[in-house]
């Protein structure tokens, strides 16, 4: 099992394909519109690993092959004048190290091919900055020159993401997250789409439901003309589906119904990123969203009154950590946008604390012993201010960063507080009454109101909450502490189908 | 030196009482309790709730005794050892936050117990290899004897499952006689926290 066809197997192992390959294989057996591509296993990796960092001749001679299939389901050629096939070349590993692997896209480009994309797409400014990119991203990843040659192209980015696997940071962030160094990563190449080639082309991303507020209308973000890591890299201003739907309504009516169905299968909301060439939809990845605590309670709540979902299901989309989140008391976000920015920071630790500024360890003891809530101003901590640090509702400093003493400090203590603020940023407020967001980094004039955190004003939560006592047997207490208990009850998460989290 | 000793440990922990006072300067809690209540005589410090606080005079008494200090201590010998110390401070501050965090957003609500075991593990490893250098500080400045034993103590209640001695402030945690240290080599060589903490090694 060394090459394997996306759309081809009932069935695929996460551990062997990664979780991308896995998603899209599905989203072909859904019949859903995805460019071909095949996966090179972990196994290959494996063996990648077991020759000394080099791939065999064998494995050379399948990918071969295989780009020989891709060009004909594509009906492009790789290396071609006339109509050149480019391709995607990334990791996937089954457990999700975001930005920690690497990926090349473009792969197949070189100046002859670049001329034939100016004339084909009538953008020679677009062919240009696509032979550019390409260059870079090479470069970078593989640590030479990109070699004209598109099949030598092919397989040193190949060699490149499987040596990604090994690379400091991968083997760091496996280390931080308990992730064991033996699975390896699997190689997928795909047929790139061109969201640039002419005004019916574009690309985006599609939320089968809001991920941050939880509203179950979908939301997402196109950007005509646009390709590949555009949207996502935030260098260009997108549209709104609106603007799609005006445009080309069969592809906006086509997207959101995959999208309907990719959640039904993934039994989670869905972020899947799609890309339109010349008026003719294709998806590019789903999984299931990120999203916001908050979103993450009403979208458990949505999802099962919609049926998606059982109760329990419902209750193993949300992490324990989300339900700890919502119940922490947080700023209005009304009173939030209307309030003035005083400082800004680095969040150190959660929460919300409000009160007078304070400058003096000794005046924040004093004043907080006659009832006075005080937020402790310091450029910096030193051990003599832990004792006014335990009294205050909030503590900001000027200098240090997220493993500060006084970060340090006000973990252990949970008061909340926000770091490097600035030299000389503090001094000023003080006197002042101010809340500090210690989830944001934000110190704010006055004192905020705060939002609704109660299963009393959060009808969603009210609805989580009772079915986690339902499950949590007699574990009484906090809401979080039920729904841990709810957690463990119900037993672990089952990957769901599509999700590559 | 009690006198040092005691002004120095009512100035780090705000508010000292006999016990803390002993552990900070290896002596007995009757010793420590008449060393405080002469530091309260002499209006070094006052009662306050159960101990005593430092006075501004007893701050400038302070300044005056450490100033003496640090004209015996051989400066660029302890320069070459807080040098030697700062590459630990990284690694030290680095588990401790992986104590507190498991993620930039997510705190540790220390519920799976593989990644506590996990992080305590790299604390105990760091405290092996940090030991010899602590042995050679206080060699070089005589006040800090006590340190050692008062780590030892902190690391000793970590491996009993008492995990507050990790981080937790007041207490005589791991994290706090670390900090406390890192303020007594600054006093030493006679650095600001400002200038060290502006440079990234003392924030």
């Amino acid at each position: 099992m060394t090459l394997l066809w996306m759309g081809e197997h009932d069935r695929l192992d996460r551990e062997l394909v990664g979780g991308k390959a896995h998603s899209l294989n599905l989203m072909r057996l859904l019949g859903l519109p995805v460019p071909p591509a095949f996966v090179l296993t972990t196994e290959v990796c494996a063996r990648f690993y077991a020759a000394g960092g080099e791939l065999d001749a064998e494995v050379v001679a399948e990918v071969r092959d295989a780009v020989r299939t891709l060009e004909t389901k594509a009906g492009r050629r790789f290396g071609d004048t006339e109509a050149p096939l480019l391709v995607s070349v990334r990791s996937g590993a089954a457990r999700s190290m975001p930005g920690m692997m690497d990926t090349v896209l473009n792969l197949g480009v070189n100046a002859r091919v670049e001329r034939a994309l100016a004339d084909l797409t009538g953008d020679g400014a677009y062919a240009a900055d696509t032979h550019r990119r390409f260059r870079e991203q090479f470069e970078r990843v593989v640590g030479t020159p990109a070699p004209d040659d598109p099949w030598e192209q092919l397989t040193a980015a190949i060699a490149a993401v499987f040596r990604s696997w090994t690379s400091s940071r991968a083997v760091a962030y496996r280390r931080h997250h308990g992730i064991p160094d033996d699975g390896g990563t699997s190689v997928t190449v795909q047929a790139m789409v061109f969201g640039n080639l002419d005004d019916d082309s574009g690309t985006g991303v599609l939320f089968s439901r809001n991920p941050l507020t939880g509203d179950p209308a979908p939301y997402g973000e196109w950007l005509p003309r646009g390709q590949g890591e555009d949207v996502v890299s935030g260098r260009h201003d997108p549209l709104g589906l609106d603007a799609l739907a005006g445009r080309l309504p069969d592809v906006h009516a086509e997207l959101l119904s995959a999208a309907r169905r990719l959640e039904e299968v993934g039994k989670d909301v869905q972020d899947i990123e799609f890309t339109v060439e010349s008026g003719r939809l294709w998806l590019l990845q789903s999984r299931s969203a990120k999203r916001s605590p908050d979103a993450a309670v009403r979208l458990a709540v949505a999802l099962h009154e919609a049926g998606a979902l059982t109760v329990d299901e419902a209750l193993r989309t949300v992490a324990p950590e989300q339900v700890e989140a919502v119940c922490r008391p947080r700023v209005d976000p009304e009173a939030k946008a209307r309030a003035t920015l005083l400082a800004r920071g680095e969040p150190a630790c959660p929460g919300v604390g409000a009160g007078r500024v304070v400058l003096d360890v000794e005046e924040a003891e004093e004043l907080a012993e006659s009832g006075v809530d005080v937020v402790l101003a310091r450029p910096t901590t030193d051990p003599d201010d832990v004792a006014g640090m335990v009294v205050s509702t909030a503590i900001l400093t000027e200098i240090g960063g997220s493993t500060s003493h006084a970060a340090v400090v006000s973990r252990e203590l949970g008061t909340p507080c926000v770091v490097g603020c600035g030299t000389g940023t503090l001094g000023a407020l003080a006197g002042r009454q101010v809340t500090v967001d210690g989830m944001t980094g934000e110190v704010f004039e006055g004192i905020l109101r705060l939002a609704p955190s109660s299963e009393a004003d959060d009808p969603a939560l009210a609805t989580l909450g009772r079915w986690a006592r339902e499950r949590a047997g007699d574990a009484g207490g906090p809401l979080p502490e039920v729904f841990a208990a709810a957690r463990r009850a119900i037993g672990q998460t089952p990957i769901a189908a599509l999700s590559t989290p | 030196m009690s006198e040092l000793v005691l002004l120095q440990a009512a100035r780090l922990k705000g508010r000292l009482d006999a016990e803390a006072a002993a552990a900070c300067a290896g002596m007995d809690p009757a010793a420590a309790q008449a060393g405080l209540d002469a530091l309260v005589d002499a209006g070094d410090a006052k009662a306050v709730g159960g101990g005593v606080r430092i006075t501004p005079q007893g701050r400038e008494r302070l300044d005056a005794l450490l100033a003496e200090e640090r004209a015996t201590v051989d400066q660029p010998a302890l320069t070459g050892l807080y040098e030697e110390f700062d590459a630990f401070n990284g690694e030290l501050k680095a588990i401790v936050t992986d104590w507190q965090m498991v993620d930039e957003q997510t705190p540790n609500a220390h519920t799976d117990r593989a990644y506590d075991q996990a992080v305590i593990s790299r604390l105990a490893d760091l405290h092996g290899r940090f030991a010899p250098l602590m042995a050679r500080i206080a060699a070089a400045a005589p006040r800090l004897a006590p340190y050692p034993e008062r780590f030892a103590a902190a690391i000793g209640k970590v491996r009993e499952g008492d995990h507050a001695f990790v981080a937790r402030p007041i207490a005589d945690s791991y994290h706090t006689v670390w900090f406390e240290l890192h303020e007594e080599l600054i006093g030493l060589l006679g650095l600001s926290r400002a200038a060290e903490a502006a440079a990234g090694r003392a924030v």
